[in-house]
């Protein structure tokens, strides 16, 4: 009976290494102190590291500092409790980024007594950005709705407040006969009466409240694009020429080149020469780098680098779809930063620079005008690189 | 044609806009009639047969569109503006009664100058009263 037991047990181990050796996830031994004894190949496929370089170092020598913390509670309560745990973390890549592994180890006692940990990491990477897109689009369509409706309820009281205005100063007019006959019939000379409210700078009140009025409809039309779903005007167009367009015409914007120093930034170009057209609406898709370009300017103006900034707008073809990226070398943000930079109304400039609304419009546009994405990462400290990609000419499904 | 020959039909939900464009246009010397629902201003299209009806789109009761579509019905002269607080694109519907984009006019008008341009407009294309 215990020969029979060995017997399979030997066959089966060839099958056992191979299922090991073939699967796509990573399985690891590692001795209590945290030093793999064991990494399978697909380390190599996933991470990029030769397994030579892997066994015999420490996970803290590829755990992104913040989880290390984590893994280690992770692996002392495995230890503790002689059952499995698991631990999601951040594993650095031979090329320097970060891949979110989901990690299951349990402890294993041989039989000289000498405890070991054995694991197997999943690449969960791409899963968090999709869950972080959904749970960001989710987010936006309903804190969009919101926008719209209520601008479409701001609409009305902001007409009455700019045309009661208008109306104020014509009503004083001795252009409007009515006016000429109301005055007679009270007694009182017209002229005069305008004569006092100039004086009194009433008329200039009045100029106040109607371009205030105005300045609050910029803002709500502004936040009407969220409830946008035409692609009317939409056309072929040549990405570079466009592209060159906008960062010129970002020089001659006041804020960029009077607040935000423009002209000192080093503009990059990389595009790319095979990419597929894209059908777009101009005037919008030309909103939305321009809203991006002076995000990058303002933060690189607001912050001391000592370094020469750079702006570098890069075309290529990214998952299937056009992809344009501006990068830029500034202070980048912070995660929790990160993930609010799209919400309306979201700003870190100081009240009255900012309204908070800039690439939350650029979110609408690009996601729902243009059935694109628009993404973004940063590192704090390092530079910030927001993405647009659009689906190539074709595949857009009619209308929107 | 001088501004007091034009009736003018407003439709719209909201008395304050109500005053603030009928104050506008009766002072450019315009002919203004209102209505706070599309089923009133239904029932002034007979009697009235305005040269130019301004409507808003949502109203309380039948929309802005439906009360066009049967407002143009009844008295096919008569130009219509959609006055509206959303950013709207025409129906087939409006366009097929001869509406263009160009009537569709955005909330909150900056300068009601544009609005009188605009009835004016509409008013010499629907003909004669």
């Amino acid at each position: 009976m215990l020969s029979k037991s060995i017997d399979i047990c030997c066959k089966s181990e060839p099958n056992y290494r191979m299922l090991v050796e073939n699967s796509c996830d990573i399985m690891f031994q590692m001795d209590t102190e945290g030093s793999f004894t064991f990494v399978s190949s697909a380390w190599k496929t996933v991470l990029g590291h030769d397994l030579g370089d892997v066994v015999g170092h420490s996970l803290r020598e590829f755990v992104h500092q913040e989880d290390i913390s984590r893994c280690e509670s992770s692996m002392l309560a495995a230890i503790r409790s002689g059952s499995a745990q698991e631990v999601t973390a951040r594993v650095q890549h031979v090329g320097g980024s970060w891949r979110w592994h989901a990690v299951r180890g349990a402890p294993y006692v041989d039989g000289d007594g000498v405890v070991t940990l054995i694991g197997i990491a999943h690449d969960v990477t791409e899963q968090l950005r999709i869950e972080e897109v959904m749970a960001q689009t989710e987010k936006m369509i309903m804190v969009s709705g919101l926008a719209a409706g209520m601008a479409h309820e701001i609409n009305n009281p902001l007409g009455a407040i700019l045309q009661h205005a208008q109306n104020i100063e014509r009503r004083v007019s001795a252009d409007i006969p009515a006016n000429l006959k109301a005055a007679a019939e009270v007694g009182v000379d017209l002229a005069l009466v305008h004569a006092y409210l100039q004086r009194r700078g009433v008329f200039d009140f009045i100029g106040h409240i109607r371009s205030a009025g105005m300045r609050a409809s910029d803002i709500i039309s502004n936040m009407l694009k969220f409830s946008r779903r035409s692609d009317a005007g939409a056309e072929k167009v040549d990405l570079p020429a466009l592209l060159d367009r906008v960062l010129e015409l970002a020089g001659t914007d006041y804020d960029m080149k009077k607040k935000y120093n423009y002209s000192r930034i080093v503009l990059q170009r990389e595009y790319a020469t095979d990419l597929p057209p894209v059908q777009i609406v101009v005037a919008e898709l030309e909103q939305v780098l321009m809203n991006i370009l002076k995000n990058a300017a303002q933060a690189i103006a607001t912050t001391a680098l000592e370094r020469q900034p750079i702006i570098t707008v890069r075309t290529r073809l990214l998952d299937g779809m056009v992809a344009i990226e501006v990068e830029d070398n500034g202070p980048g943000m912070d995660e929790a930063t990160r993930l609010r930079v799209f919400e309306p109304f979201f700003t870190t400039k100081e009240v009255g620079v900012g309204t908070g609304l800039g690439l939350s419009v650029a979110y609408a546009i690009v996601t729902k005008g243009h059935r694109g994405v628009i993404e973004v990462r940063s590192r704090p400290g390092v530079g910030s690189c927001f993405t647009v990609k659009l689906p190539p000419q074709g595949e857009r499904n009619g209308k929107l | 044609m001088e501004n007091c020959d034009i009736a003018v039909l407003l439709v719209d939900d909201d008395e304050m806009i109500r005053e603030c464009v009928t104050a506008y246009l009766e002072d450019e010397g315009f002919s203004v009639h209102v209505a706070a629902s599309g089923e009133v201003g239904l029932e002034m299209m007979l009697s009235l047969r305005p040269a130019v009806c301004i409507s808003d789109l949502r109203l309380t009761g039948m929309s802005g569109e439906e009360f066009i579509v049967k407002a143009h019905a009844l008295n096919p002269t008569t130009g219509f503006l959609l006055h509206t607080g959303m950013i709207y694109s025409l129906s087939d519907k409006l366009y097929a009664i001869g509406m263009t984009d160009e009537d569709v006019l955005l909330k909150p008008i900056h300068d009601l100058a544009r609005l009188v341009s605009k009835v004016r407009n509409s008013a010499a294309a629907g003909g004669p009263l």
